[in-house]
């Protein structure tokens, strides 16, 4: 399974979106409906897959899923 | 009894146990009852030699080992503790160390950057200890615990031990009038709320404390509570990490807001069918996990039945900060879903036109100066607690609506919509505003200032822009919990009563007024 594809489906366990219709611009609270735990937890769970650190005050600032790739990309 | 004899009963039995373990990068670090209490008698016999008895002292930091040595160094002697939410913005917290009369303040190396805006405007601020053993580059006033606890150490004097009625502590809880209130709670108020609930648990039981600290459901019942018992308490030291730290930590029992099971349950059902429940719940929770006590907000009670397949009892309880907090709670002997549990001993209910009322020793002896508040909320000894409920015949009690106008969100934040509204109304292009909570979040809801519409020529996609921009900066400066996370832009002004106040009940009803 290629990294996009990993961090689709983590994101598919917290949100009623599938992973093929999921898209960039998709921000995580209001379209794939993610509490403000949920964000944490994934955040948390993009650290222990692909074994980051993630820096809290900056990533509780991502809002849409390519922000996140892009951070997942720019960290590997 | 007091917290104070409470705490010496536990060192006194308990002297080796660990008391708190937490985190330092990947290495676990440990206190036990005997340092824990050294540490404790310390702080308090050095706010004593430094002249601040009979004081309001603040803290303001996350869960750390010292800011609970720190609390029960002030609460266990004649002074007062104000704990402080750490995640509001400098300015509410300015505010709310100046309306505490707050004389000292114990402040977490985190917000050491809030340092000078406390100094310059808080002119009752005579000291501040920074939660760390030294601090280097000190301004004026500044020092670090090590130099508090030196004192206590090299003096000989201990404070006597404080009176039952006595102010212990004072928790800022959000208003209906949109100004957070101080809920003064009695040196009684708590000890006989840590009594009342009544949990067995052998010494040394884990428990990871999860929620924020300077909330009374987290503060009294995980930590006040857990000391009680001899329990470890286990810091998590992030949200990111909670899943994690249950695995590290491998607790027994756990405090959670029903936001945390929601999303720990979306985890659960998501995994592979084929692995077996046992193996994953020794994944998720550790492996040791077998009671989740919950409380703050509704839990549907769907959650208690697909956790029991787990292994894991979780059981509900209620309460409100006004009562230390718990006022009921289910037991793993008498328990009944969908229920807040039975009241405790020491709690007397009693309904008037359905909302729930509750006299007892846990409950407040006021809002801190708020005297018209105070006595709108306590009559006559009852408190009004804003909940509807009803008692069934075996003596549960459930709730079934609010009569006050708070919103209750999932993590348990009581979010006052005024204090919201009266910021957003101050934008110019903001003609009328209700926020409302939907989702698990909150939803502004504006009606445009007209004039300012035609003046600007501004088309529905200009507003728009212009008012996310706006809830987008005023979001960046909140805590996760007061951010709007929808806007809906009325086309007519709201529908409002006779005395043209808005009707909350009709929010969602856009038509155009007769």
């Amino acid at each position: 399974m290629n990294q996009e594809m990993e961090f689709k489906n983590i994101v598919a366990q917290y949100s009623k979106v599938t992973p093929e219709e999921m898209n960039n611009e998709m921000r995580f609270r209001e379209d794939l409906g993610f509490s403000s735990l949920d964000f944490m937890s994934f955040l948390g769970e993009l650290e222990d897959t692909f074994d980051l650190e993630l820096d809290e005050s900056e990533v509780l600032k991502i809002t849409t899923l390519g922000e996140a790739l892009n951070l997942l990309e720019e960290l590997q | 009894m007091l917290i104070r004899n409470i705490l010496e009963e536990s060192a006194r039995k308990f002297d080796e146990v660990k008391a708190v373990k937490w985190l330092n990068k990947k290495e676990i670090m440990e206190r036990s009852y005997g340092e824990l209490m050294e540490n404790v008698v310390s702080t308090r016999k050095g706010l004593l030699a430094e002249g601040f008895e009979g004081k309001h002292i603040a803290l303001i930091g996350t869960s750390s080992v010292e800011w609970m040595e720190s609390y029960l160094g002030i609460i266990t002697g004649c002074t007062t503790a104000v704990p402080l939410d750490a995640a509001l913005p400098c300015e509410d917290l300015i505010d709310l160390l100046n309306r505490s009369d707050s004389a000292a303040l114990f402040l977490s190396p985190k917000l050491r950057p809030y340092l000078d805006a406390f100094l310059g405007n808080c002119p009752k601020l005579q000291k501040v200890w920074m939660l760390q053993e030294e601090v280097e580059d000190a301004p004026a006033k500044v020092y670090g615990i090590g130099e508090l606890r030196n004192a206590g150490k090299s003096a000989s004097a201990d404070s006597v031990c404080p009176d039952a009625e006595d102010i212990a502590t004072i928790i800022f809880t959000s208003g209906t009038t949109g100004k957070s209130k101080g809920v003064m709670l009695t040196q009684n108020n708590l000890a006989s709320n840590v009594e009342a609930v009544k949990i067995t648990a052998e010494p040394g039981t884990a428990m990871l404390s999860v929620l924020p600290i300077h909330h009374a459901f987290c503060l009294v019942m995980d930590w006040l509570k857990g000391f009680s018992l001899g329990a470890t308490l286990c810091i998590n030291d992030s949200l990111l990490h909670m899943v994690r730290n249950m695995s590290i930590f491998k607790p027994d029992i756990m405090l959670m807001v029903p936001m945390m099971i929601e999303t720990i349950y979306k985890r659960l059902a998501a995994a592979d069918p084929s692995i077996p429940k046992a193996v994953l719940a020794e994944k998720v929770f550790g492996g040791k996990l077998h009671i989740i006590f919950t409380g703050g907000a509704h839990l549907d009670p769907y959650y208690i039945e697909r956790f029991a397949e787990y292994g894991v009892e979780v059981l509900e309880g209620y309460g409100m900060s006004e009562c230390s907090p718990v006022i009921s709670n289910n037991t793993p002997e008498n328990h009944k879903k969908g229920s807040i549990g039975k009241p405790l001993e020491n709690a007397e209910i009693r309904f008037e036109n359905g909302e729930i009322l509750v006299k007892g020793s846990s409950v407040m002896k006021g809002y801190y100066q708020m005297p018209d508040e105070t006595a709108e909320t306590l009559k006559d000894g009852w408190l009004h607690t804003g909940d509807k409920g009803y008692m069934d015949e075996d003596g549960y009690l459930f709730i079934n609506g609010r009569v006050k106008n708070l919103i209750i969100l999932s993590n348990g934040e009581n979010v006052s919509p005024e204090e919201i509204e009266n910021k957003l109304a101050l934008n110019p292009l903001v003609g009328e505003v209700i926020v409302t909570g939907e989702n698990n979040g909150l939803t502004a809801r504006i009606y445009p200032e007209q004039a300012v519409v035609e003046a600007k020529a501004l088309d529905t996609e200009a507003i728009q822009t212009q008012l996310q921009a706006f809830l987008d900066e005023y979001n960046r400066n909140q805590p996760t919990y007061r951010r709007i996370t929808g806007l809906v832009i009325r086309k007519n002004p709201f529908i409002r009563n006779t005395t043209k106040k808005i009707k909350r009940q009709d929010v969602l009803i856009d038509e155009p007024l007769e």
